[in-house]
């Protein structure tokens, strides 16, 4: 066992201060949304957890290239760490997004393009746990979660291409602007507020990330096996 | 030159080793075409279609039945590899393995669509509008392809698993969802009558999945059955 590393905890501590002071920021700096009020509110954790779980399968795929490349298995441990993780803030991307549609639009659920894509992903990486249990042998699990991991990164930009393919009802906020620059559509506060809570998601992630990484490489160490 | 016809003979010659095996045994496309039929009649109970819904969901209905029937083909022809070790024989020569992939590729690719060549006229039978459309036919080879090429490197790498084939629906329907969608979209608008510019985008985005899926074999089938 490694003596826990001083930036991780670091890490932790930034985390604990700045989660709650994004929160802050958001119920008490934020204007209200003048159509849908307090509600509105969600989209800041709501894009920041979708953003997070993104940018985690993209670093799960990268994570995936790296083990082909250099066969080592700690290439293998970020890569399911990262999978584990983004999961996890998918899910928590859409039960936010869940929240703030009862109100707005009056259901739970709809089979809109991106909450089913969306959910999709959270099942490709399920089957992606599914595909590591059913092997037998650390080597295995690796060089075959890392293939999977990258085919199924693949699958990001069609579900991001998707929504622009059908005529979808889910919110469009940053829209891509005429003249090269994108316009959000939202106030300078709100921005700051937006901003900050992706800058703390993204710090959340890699600090998540990074614990269960050191759980994959205990898990190897003690176990002689990787998980 | 030479080598790249070297090349292509080898994707020839395991597309005709399976065409061969198909042509002799006749296991693989009657029972895909049997199995698809069931799925029709199983939907046409389950859902209570009543006649004019029928019409607005036919060419769902194919594609579901499509889908779910090429599986048991996919992952045939990479299970009767497995038997006998016949999958070693065509590993040890000396070709590169991508070539292997192509031929499986093309072979599967033949099955399915012969299968879904013949669902047309009964779809158009079952469901009184003729589907028999050359736009139809064009999406099919786009939609089925793009679906082999993905299936067909998922099959290779559940086959590796403990569990062997089962796992290959649960890999495979999600990463395969976009083409699903396309390939109803685009089937869906010719059915319709509606002019090819409402459907083009879908036409061009299979296109798109074929050339992804079939790099993503070229680079990683090697991967998957290296031992």
């Amino acid at each position: 066992m490694t003596k826990k590393p001083k930036r991780l905890t670091l890490l932790d501590i930034l985390c604990l201060i700045l989660v709650p002071a994004a929160m802050v920021l958001i119920l008490f700096f934020t204007p209200t949304e003048r159509v849908m009020g307090p509600v509105q509110k969600v989209f800041y954790f709501h894009v920041s957890a979708a953003w997070a779980g993104m940018l985690s399968f993209l670093l799960a795929a990268a994570a995936g290239a790296g083990y082909l490349i250099t066969r080592e298995q700690k290439w293998d441990w970020l890569s399911l760490s990262a999978i584990e993780v983004g999961l996890v803030f998918g899910l928590i991307a859409i039960l936010s997004g869940m929240i703030w549609a009862q109100p707005i639009w009056n259901t739970w659920w709809v089979w809109d393009p991106r909450l089913t894509t969306t959910a999709i992903m959270e099942l490709i990486y399920l089957a992606y746990f599914i595909l590591r249990s059913s092997l037998d042998t650390i080597e295995s699990r690796a060089r075959l979660g890392a293939v999977y991991a990258i085919v199924s990164a693949a699958t990001v930009p069609l579900t991001f291409f998707s929504i622009r393919l059908f005529r979808t009802i889910h919110p469009v906020v940053i829209a891509m602007g005429g003249s090269g620059g994108s316009a959000f559509n939202m106030t300078p506060r709100m921005l700051l507020a937006f901003f900050s809570s992706l800058f703390v998601f993204t710090l959340l992630l890699s600090d998540l990330v990074w614990h269960r990484y050191r759980l994959a490489r205990l898990q190897a160490v003690n176990c002689g096996e990787g998980v | 030159m030479s080598a790249f016809r070297d090349y292509l003979s080898a994707v020839w010659n395991v597309l005709r080793k399976d065409i061969h095996v198909e042509w002799r045994g006749r296991q693989g496309v009657p029972v895909m075409l049997v199995f698809a039929l069931l799925v029709v009649f199983l939907f046409n109970f389950a859902l209570q279609l009543s006649p004019d819904l029928q019409a607005g969901l036919a060419a769902g209905l194919l594609w579901v039945s499509l889908a779910l029937a090429s599986t048991l083909g996919l992952n045939r022809s990479i299970s009767l590899e497995q038997e006998n070790k016949a999958m070693d024989g065509l590993l040890l020569a000396p070709v590169d393995r991508s070539a292997i992939y192509f031929g499986k590729v093309l072979s599967n690719f033949g099955f399915t669509f012969l299968v879904g060549l013949v669902l047309l006229p009964v779809f158009s039978l079952f469901y009184q509008q003729n589907m028999f459309k050359p736009l139809l036919v064009l999406v099919l080879v786009l939609g089925l392809g793009a679906y082999t090429s993905l299936g067909t490197l998922l099959a290779a790498l559940s086959i590796q698993t403990r569990t062997r084939d089962v796992l290959l629906p649960v890999l495979l329907y999600p990463l395969a969802l976009p083409i699903l969608i396309a390939a109803v979209e685009a089937s869906r608008g010719i059915l319709a009558g509606q002019p090819i510019t409402d459907y083009q985008s879908w036409l061009t985005f299979l296109l798109a999945c074929n050339i992804l899926f079939a790099a993503a074999g070229l680079m990683f089938f090697e991967t998957i059955l290296e031992e």
